[in-house]
């Protein structure tokens, strides 16, 4: 193992031992200081941050591969671990390690004397080596590894203020999405291995058929589009704001939401290779931009409509993939992500900059999108402000035809299955309501 | 000079009824007395698949995962569980159970698999409710009737005398089938398993489930024995138990009741073995196999901690409402959410590794209907994670006048069942590598041609 591959080894796992080695011990009865967690975040990231230069100023020649033995292998199957820093990874594994390393230091401030400090630094970490993970995989099988754990820290620190129910449902419906999205990522490891005989794109991409690709790129679209809000799942965006503010900075500004626009980056010879699949990107796109403009305009708090700005940068994104300018994507992405998050970490303070703003220019803002209202006729406006309020009812159309049918199936089933159980089902939900007072304590 | 092979079965066989009755007599110390019996039949079980062939070491390595269980149930107990009732019933069946793992002979089986059920027919043990009851008594009287023709149509009652013999034809299949059905809780006999866990002791009743002997028969009598039958009719039983999966998942995403709720997901997860043992390919065996191992190690930890709680702040805990209990007992908490996300295939635990090679198989060999499994898995999580938060998120309630997370006996015995699940999936080979050995062994006799009559012995 040469120094480029140590160096990016370091990167990948150095948040991923630090969240083990301090939840080890927590578990076992050790409470660390919130000086340390912040030093300890503070030196990791920032070394990563050294090693990952080094690493990048050799990646021009060729990427850095590190070849493990594979991490199972049962009959035709095998799970290779490899990781690699390519020309396209080391922009999302750069953002990820400065903008982590960033929220991390902004953290020590902002959640002083926070009960969930310590819970809150940990899932940094994990999500930090879950990301890095994700973007230095050189297999579909390993991404997903990095990829759901994406999801759970993300969903964890949505339930971080978990004394209110808000938070906690809103976590819920996120995990929900998440995991509904995530099977065509599954699904898309298995078709490869069956059509290819391998999802590793170290070297060579697997090679498809035309209709190969097309299904492929549908169920990673699919994927994409769960992780990136894009339409239909835009509507979990606004409810996982209810996070502390660095963390919906480094989610939903910085790294999780562009987690999607990566997969389909990285799947782009793919895409090259199915036109329906590009389109059905680039439509998904338009839609998205447009949908997070509109709805955009029509909300009442900052970071929601910092969110929504974000999932219209983000359509954009998907548009430029669709059409095939990897570069222009890969420099929006990165660019978008750092100025999102600086405009999330500001949030808390938007008032004061709107006072200091108002106070350059003198006491007079001018107001912005009348141009739009002056295109449109008072009831189209009328009809666009309610449609806009609701978030376009992506989530009521979702309710409708998927969650409401499910429960009610749900339902049925518990009708036919617990005929007899009545009885111990009504006596636990009568005696819940003891526990709802907090009486009915005993101990061990 | 005896096999020393025979003396480690029978040690870590009688070990655990020995002390059952030595617990009756003296009536103290039984939480001293179980731990010794289950820790002798753990070493037991662990030399015996120390020196095991690879290819056979199914059976002693079920015997370890069953009685590094029940060392670490009796361990965790809350202290008003930990009565001679609770402790001799579990010896008893840990006895039972591995008398069922080890033998290579119907007959023997047949009476583990009756003694494995007996506690839940008995007032002074765990007495059940009546689906359980009447479940495990239909799935004992099935066995029996299939034993019985094979008996009738074959000269030995011997495992691996029988191998690919087919013995009793499709009469004998069929009783099999029914047998497993009944005794896993497959559609549309499922209901029981939630019924056993509701209406008796967690701990005990879990145990029961986590014996798994409808997986034991399937890898053990039937996919060995009837190679030719299994090709043709046993894609029912999969495709029946990849329906009760997602049946099973579909159903817990309005359940309330906590332990109904983790006796689905358990049901839901266990019902993918038998998916898998039925795939017929060398990955959905080994991922069968692998997850026999985590579905037993998670669900039991699920249970464990959920009857922790039960003490601590009463049995009337629902899902119908935020609870808050993460404030009272974060360690158990973190216990809950680990061992629930590794039952739902969290990436670097154990379950990613079964799940990803359960699914590979299935969808393999059965591609329209292998499509359920990772549907099923999904709602699985959503299930698990309403749950979760509805249990420990939420307000703090105030009014407890005893608040106390894990205790330190709790929390060894819990962090080695993570560490297990967590060390397993960050390096699978370990455990991946000889449940495909024994994967191995399987699979060929599913594909074996029939022998002539005059081959036979």
């Amino acid at each position: 193992m040469d120094l480029s591959q140590a160096l990016l080894l370091f990167i990948v796992l150095a948040p991923g031992v630090v969240f083990s080695v301090i939840s080890l011990l927590w578990l076992v009865g050790w409470v660390p200081k919130e000086r340390v967690l912040s030093a300890t975040t503070g030196i990791v990231f920032a070394a990563s941050i050294f090693a990952l230069a080094a690493i990048s100023w050799n990646v021009g020649a060729a990427p850095v591969v590190i070849k493990f033995r594979d991490w199972f292998a049962v009959g035709q199957y095998d799970f290779p671990l490899v990781l690699m820093a390519d020309r396209l990874s080391v922009p999302f594994l750069g953002m990820t390690v400065v903008l982590s390393g960033l929220i991390g230091q902004f953290s020590a401030t902002y959640l002083h004397r926070d009960g969930g400090f310590l819970r809150f630094y940990l899932l940094l970490h994990l999500f930090a080596f879950g990301s890095l993970l994700a973007f230095a995989a050189a297999s579909f099988d390993l991404l997903i590894g990095g990829w759901e754990v994406v999801g759970i820290t993300s969903v964890l620190l949505i339930a971080f203020f978990q004394q209110r129910p808000a938070p906690v449902e809103n976590a819920l419906r996120v995990f929900t999405i998440y995991r509904a999205s995530d099977i065509g990522l599954l699904l898309v490891v298995f078709a490869m291995h069956q059509w290819a005989g391998t999802a590793s794109f170290a070297g060579r991409f697997p090679q498809l058929t035309g209709a190969q690709a097309a299904v492929a790129g549908l169920l990673l679209l699919f994927a994409a589009a769960g992780k990136a809000a894009q339409i239909p799942f835009s509507g979990w965006l606004p409810r996982a704001m209810e996070g502390p503010t660095p963390s919906s900075a480094i989610f939903y500004g910085g790294i999780s939401i562009h987690a999607g626009p990566y997969l389909l980056l990285r799947a782009q010879p793919l895409l090259a290779h199915s036109g329906m699949a590009s389109a059905l990107v680039i439509v998904i796109g338009v839609l998205t931009a447009i949908h997070g403009t509109i709805v955009g305009r029509a909300t009442a708090d900052a970071k929601t409509s910092l969110a929504y700005a974000s999932l219209t940068q983000v359509g954009v994104i998907f548009v430029e993939i669709g059409i095939g300018w990897t570069w222009v994507a890969v420099i929006h992405t990165v660019g978008h992500a750092t100025g999102r998050t600086l405009q999330f970490l500001r949030a808390p303070s938007m008032l004061h900059d709107y006072h200091q703003m108002h106070s350059a220019a003198g006491g007079e803002l001018a107001p912005t999108g009348k141009h739009l209202d002056s295109l449109f006729p008072e009831r189209f406006q009328l009809w666009l402000y309610r449609w806009a309020l609701d978030r376009g009812h992506l989530d009521t159309v979702l309710d409708r035809l998927v969650v409401d049918p499910l429960v009610r199936l749900s339902r049925v089933f518990a009708k036919l299955d617990g005929i007899a159980f009545g009885d111990i089902r009504s006596r636990r939900e009568e005696a819940a309501i003891s526990l709802q007072a907090g009486s009915g304590v005993r101990g061990d | 000079m005896a096999d020393p092979r025979l003396v480690l079965t029978v040690i870590a066989i009688s070990m655990p009824w020995s002390a059952g009755i030595f617990s009756a007599v003296i009536q103290r110390k039984v939480r001293a007395v179980g731990f010794s019996a289950s820790l002798i039949s753990l070493i037991a079980s662990a030399l015996m698949l120390d020196g095991a062939l690879p290819a056979e070491s199914l059976s002693a390595a079920l015997m370890v995962l069953f009685s590094s269980l029940t060392l670490g149930a009796i361990v965790v107990l809350p202290r008003r569980d930990c009565n001679l009732r609770i402790v001799g019933g579990i010896l008893f069946l840990l006895g039972s159970t591995l008398l069922g793992y080890s033998t290579g002979n119907l007959l023997v089986l047949l009476a583990a698999w009756i003694l494995t059920t007996v506690p839940f027919y008995l007032s002074r043990l765990f007495r059940a409710l009546w689906r359980p009851r009447v479940s495990l008594f239909v799935s004992s009287v099935a066995l029996a009737l299939a034993i019985s023709v094979i008996a009738a149509s074959s000269h030995s009652l011997t495992i691996h005398r029988l191998s690919g013999d087919s013995p009793g034809g499709i009469a004998a299949f069929a009783l099999l089938v029914i047998a497993v059905i009944f005794r896993k809780g497959i559609c549309p006999a499922h209901a029981w398993v939630a019924d056993a866990i509701d209406g008796g002791p967690v701990i005990p009743s879990a145990l029961l489930l986590n014996g798994h002997f409808g997986a034991l028969l399937v890898a053990k009598l039937i996919v060995p024995v009837f190679p030719d039958t299994v090709r043709n009719f046993f894609p029912v039983l999969s495709d029946l138990a990849l329906a009760t999966a997602l049946y099973v998942a579909i159903r817990s995403l309005s359940e309330n009741a906590p332990r109904r709720l983790i006796a689905f997901l358990a049901l839901s997860q266990s019902a993918c073995i038998l998916a898998g043992l039925e795939s017929r390919t060398t990955e959905g065996i080994t991922g069968a196999l692998v997850h026999w191992i985590v579905v037993s190690v998670s669900t039991m930890g699920l249970f464990t901690v959920l009857r922790l709680l039960e003490v601590r702040f009463g049995e009337n805990l629902t899902a119908s409402t935020h609870l808050g209990l993460a404030e009272h007992a974060p360690r158990l908490a973190v216990f809950f959410l680990i061992f629930g996300l590794a039952l739902v295939g969290l990436p670097g635990t154990l379950s990613f590794c079964s799940q990803d090679l359960l699914i590979h198989g299935t969808l393999q060999s059965h591609p329209q209907t292998g499509l359920l499994l990772p549907i099923a898995i999904a709602m699985n999580a959503v299930s698990f994670f309403r749950l979760f938060t509805r249990l420990f998120l939420g307000k703090r309630r105030t009014g407890f006048t005893i608040v106390a997370d894990a205790l330190p006996r709790e929390q060894w015995i819990l962090a080695a069942g993570v560490l297990f699940v967590v060390l397993g999936g960050l390096f699978p080979n370990g455990i991946v590598a000889p449940r495909l050995a024994e994967a191995e062994a399987t699979r060929p006799a599913a594909h074996a041609p029939m022998r002539p009559a005059a081959m036979q012995p």
